[in-house]
């Protein structure tokens, strides 16, 4: 039984910055309509308590500018007549500015539509004009609450260095994948090795070559969906000059660059069956012919084979050989996804922290529990992947020794709910519910029509109607 | 409970002949094409392109109503510009009938049909040789010169604008004159002529302000500070670029302002100053925002952005901007710009060293045959393509390239580029 990774809460992290956030920083942005002098004189009138500090911008372009000078720890900005337009703008605009402000937008009757994306973009709140003080001060106190964040020391981990990659983890579902791995390595057999995108399908092969007999030879990889369908039996097989239009030199193809090595055909089901033809002859005949070429090629590489697809579900479908499945499936290792892998989660965030930590400089010997939380609760779709890209960025914004829920993207800060919790002033209408209903549900597939059409229950055509009439 | 898959946009177009009648389909099928929601955390996701992505048909059926209210919009509006001709000739408003048909011109270039439209200004410019009131002539030659100077036409452009000026300095014409000042200074930069542009630009700049012109003394400053950038006259660069930024803020042009805080980013960008290089581009994009929509400038600024970030290391910065860039070319109908984001694209992934990064290119030079029909863009994509490969250290490939780029910018008579890519060879061989 494998302990569960325990992290220790150290005591709350002193920053300075945050520490001041009892004095909040607002650069206000009232546009050039009627409503903006009444607007910052109620603002004006409310910063009297001494907790807040005003300016102003007259636009956005303006705003811009004082963005790009100083620091600031919310922008406020009025919408104009296309409310959805000026929210992407201004989320995109805050995007790089110093300090991750956050925003909050205020709109003229703001639709379901508009308050759901803004929550989808991490936006702070929308609030209604005219502008109420009690719904202003609850929003600044949510900011506020930030500073009540509590650091924990990143947990140890031993990684099993795979050339430039590592495996990490120890959860029961890593361990099975560990031992099929032993097992497997020491042989040549053809490995097909499946699983979502993004569960490590390419360093479990790389562990494979580096474990193996083939191990002294090169570990080539192919992803066969990138390459355009036209040019990849030349990018695996090579061509001679001439062959075709566009043949300018003699190319040496994969399999023979990999030698006595191993090739890796990621997303082998993107094949065509035309080339997947061609690839059993040469798993077969343990020889190739470039293309334009007459002369065969004696190979010797390992063969090992990747999909994130059903492949017995496109062998019914036709669009998969069943030979050549067979004659790569000859040992399958499944990965689990990364809501299956438990505290890994844990484990693999503080190997990437380090890791972009040492890359970009930083000393990050932290996280806090509300990041950790809100990396807890997200549905990662992308597995490992999609947490390796959102550490990396959170590391490249992050200034302290801490990472901290600000540091991670909008879209996971959206979804800590905060515009959720708005009193809604009664009970929902049933489309109100739905939107919102429809909302999470495509926040919860990161944005993935067919999957929340799946999760729903209904069909795609039906959810996007309904995305269209809620302005999702 | 879901459909079908999408079909990629590759097979899709590859279904589809090279006929002028199927051109809105084609940029309607390109521009709801979508990144298959499988492959987005792939590991093929970060070498999507256009092609790869895909459609529904049934979303394409669906949308056609949309496109063919376009296409009707586009007719009327050209066959309402033929009628108002056409009362104008009626009623012997030969002047009314040169604004009318240079005004059907302007709808058939704002959808990028510049060949179209240059066969309404020469119509246009048939009647305006008839009128005693030399003026409608001049506006005819003005729009054919820059008509000439998209379609890459630049001795015919500057035949126009030369003509155009005569006419407007022997009228007395002071806004024409300017005007065809800055068409053959913009042939001139366009062609090079660094000089010729200098003489052309300052010329235009005295006659607008002799004319309290304060818009187009703006553009002509802005002008002659890509010139000076150019000829890497920084200092007089960065003069030249505030005072147009002043002109513009001033008189409130947002479109303006976007356009030359873009050229202060690039200057400041060739300066080294990245921080400040990247504010003027953000501030660039919030005055494209609050400018009429335009998808050109918009990834114009962006694509600027991207290469900055490139360009300091910041790849994923890069990465995420070019994304953006790639989505405002595909969702604008701006898909003649998409072969330069895939070439930024694969020069990212030649940083990495992620031979992988091939693709783009590929997809870049095919989108500049099919697509953009330009040989110059074809010309720039075998550039980048053989420098990618020599970064690899694959030097027969990269050579290869370098040799084509090198035949294309001859055929092109483009000496700068073509002198550029021979050093290059050069050190291949060295």
């Amino acid at each position: 039984m494998i302990p569960p990774v325990r992290m220790e809460p150290s005591v709350p992290f002193a920053v300075p910055s945050r520490e001041a956030l009892a004095l909040l920083r607002i650069l206000v942005v009232a546009g050039e309509g009627g409503s903006g002098g009444g607007l910052l004189q109620n603002l004006r009138q409310w910063a009297d308590d001494g907790r807040l500090e005003i300016d102003t911008a007259p636009d956005l372009p303006r705003a811009v500018r004082q963005l790009s000078g100083q620091r600031w720890d919310v922008v406020l900005a009025v919408l104009g007549e296309h409310p959805d337009d000026d929210l992407s703008w201004w989320v995109d605009t805050l995007r790089g500015a110093t300090g991750s402000p956050r925003l909050i937008a205020v709109a003229q009757a703001p639709s379901m539509g508009l308050v759901l994306r803004a929550e989808k973009s991490g936006v702070l709140d929308v609030l209604s004009l005219p502008l109420r003080r009690e719904e202003l001060v609850r929003a600044l106190e949510r900011l506020r609450s930030v500073a009540s964040e509590t650091a924990v020391p990143l947990p140890l981990v031993e990684p099993h260095a795979v050339g430039p990659y590592a495996l990490v983890g120890q959860s029961p579902a890593m361990l099975d994948v560990y031992k099929l791995l032993a097992r497997v390595a020491g042989s040549s057999a053809t490995v097909l090795v499946q699983g979502e995108s993004g569960t490590g399908k390419e360093v479990v092969a790389r562990a494979i070559h580096l474990n193996g007999p083939h191990a002294s030879g090169a570990f080539v990889a192919v992803n066969c969906a990138a390459i355009p369908e036209n040019l990849l039996e030349s990018e695996l097989f090579g061509h001679e000059k001439g062959a075709f239009t566009g043949a300018v030199t003699r190319k040496i193809g994969r399999f023979e660059q990999a030698g006595s090595g191993t090739l890796f055909l990621d997303e082998i089901a993107d094949m065509s069956l035309a080339l997947q033809a061609k690839i059993l002859r040469a798993v077969q005949e343990r020889e190739i012919e470039r293309v334009g070429g007459g002369e065969t090629i004696p190979i010797d590489v390992r063969l090992i084979a990747a999909t994130n697809r059903d492949l017995k579900e496109a062998i019914k479908q036709g669009r998969f050989r069943e030979d050549l499945y067979y004659r790569l499936a000859v040992v399958t290792i499944r990965l689990p996804t990364l809501g299956e892998r438990g505290d890994d989660l844990v484990l693999l965030t503080a190997y990437y922290v380090r890791l972009f930590a040492q890359r970009y400089g930083k000393k990050i010997q932290a996280i806090s529990d509300r990041a950790l939380g809100l990396l807890r609760a997200h549905a990662w779709v992308g597995n490992v992947r999609e947490l390796r890209n959102v550490i990396e960025r959170a590391v490249i914004v992050a200034t302290d020794a801490t990472l901290r829920a600000e540091h991670l993207p909008d879209e996971l800060r959206g979804e800590e709910a905060t515009l959720a919790d708005r009193p809604q002033g009664g009970l929902l209408t049933l489309a109100e519910a739905e939107a919102r209903h429809i909302a999470r549900v495509l926040a919860h597939t990161n944005g993935q029509i067919g999957a929340a059409a799946e999760l729903l229950g209904i069909h795609r055509n039906t959810l996007t109607r309904k995305m269209k009439e809620y302005g999702l | 409970m879901t459909g079908p898959p999408p079909v990629r946009v590759e097979k899709a177009l590859a279904l589809m002949p090279e006929l002028e009648a199927l051109a809105p389909l084609r940029a309607l099928l390109v521009s709801i094409a979508r990144p298959d929601e499988a492959t987005v955390w792939s590991s093929s996701g970060p070498y999507l392109t256009l092609g790869k992505r895909g459609v529904h048909p049934d979303e394409l059926r669906r949308r056609m109503p949309q496109a063919f209210q376009r296409i009707t919009e586009h007719l009327q509006a050209l066959f309402k510009a033929y009628v108002e001709a056409l009362e104008c000739q009626q009623r012997a408003d030969a002047p009314g009938v040169v604004l009318a048909l240079l005004g059907a011109g302007r709808l058939e270039e704002d959808v990028g049909r510049h060949t179209q439209a240059r066969t309404w200004y020469e119509v246009a410019l048939r009647v305006a040789e008839t009128l005693q009131d030399r003026r409608p002539e001049v506006e005819a030659l003005h729009a054919l010169g820059y008509v000439c100077l998209a379609l890459g036409e630049y001795s015919a452009g500057a035949r126009h604008f030369q003509r155009s000026l005569a006419l407007a300095e022997a009228e007395f014409d002071q806004a024409g004159a300017t005007a065809a000042s800055e068409g053959l200074g913009d042939v001139a930069l366009a062609q090079g002529q660094w000089g010729g542009a200098q003489a052309w630009y300052s010329r235009g700049l005295r006659l607008a302000e002799a004319a309290s012109d304060a818009p187009r003394a703006g553009r002509l400053e802005r002008q002659l500070g890509v010139l000076a950038r150019k000829q890497r006259d920084l200092a007089a660069a960065g003069d030249l670029l505030r005072r147009a930024r002043e002109r513009f803020e001033a008189a409130g042009l947002a479109d303006e302002m976007a356009g030359v805080l873009n050229e202060q980013g690039r200057l400041d960008a060739h300066l080294g100053r990245y921080t400040a290089a990247s504010a003027a581009y953000r501030e660039a994009l919030a005055w494209a925002q609050r400018a009429p929509r335009d998808a050109r400038l918009e990834l114009s600024i962006r694509l600027n952005l991207a290469e900055l970030d490139l360009e300091a290391g910041r790849l994923l910065e890069a990465e995420a901007e070019l994304r953006r860039a790639e989505q405002v070319a595909i969702g604008g109908h701006v898909i003649r710009r998409l072969a330069q984001i895939y070439t930024l694209m694969g020069r990212l992934r030649g940083a990495q060293g992620d031979e992988t990064g091939f693709v783009f290119f590929e997809q870049a030079i095919e989108l500049a045959r099919a697509v953009e029909h330009s040989v110059a863009t074809e010309a720039q994509v075998y550039h980048a393509y053989g420098q990618f490969r020599s970064r690899l250290g694959q030097q027969d490939e990269a050579r290869a390239y370098l040799e084509r780029a090198r035949e294309l910018f001859d055929s092109l008579g483009e000496a700068v580029e073509r002198e550029r890519v021979e050093a290059e060879l050069r050190a291949l061989s060295a």
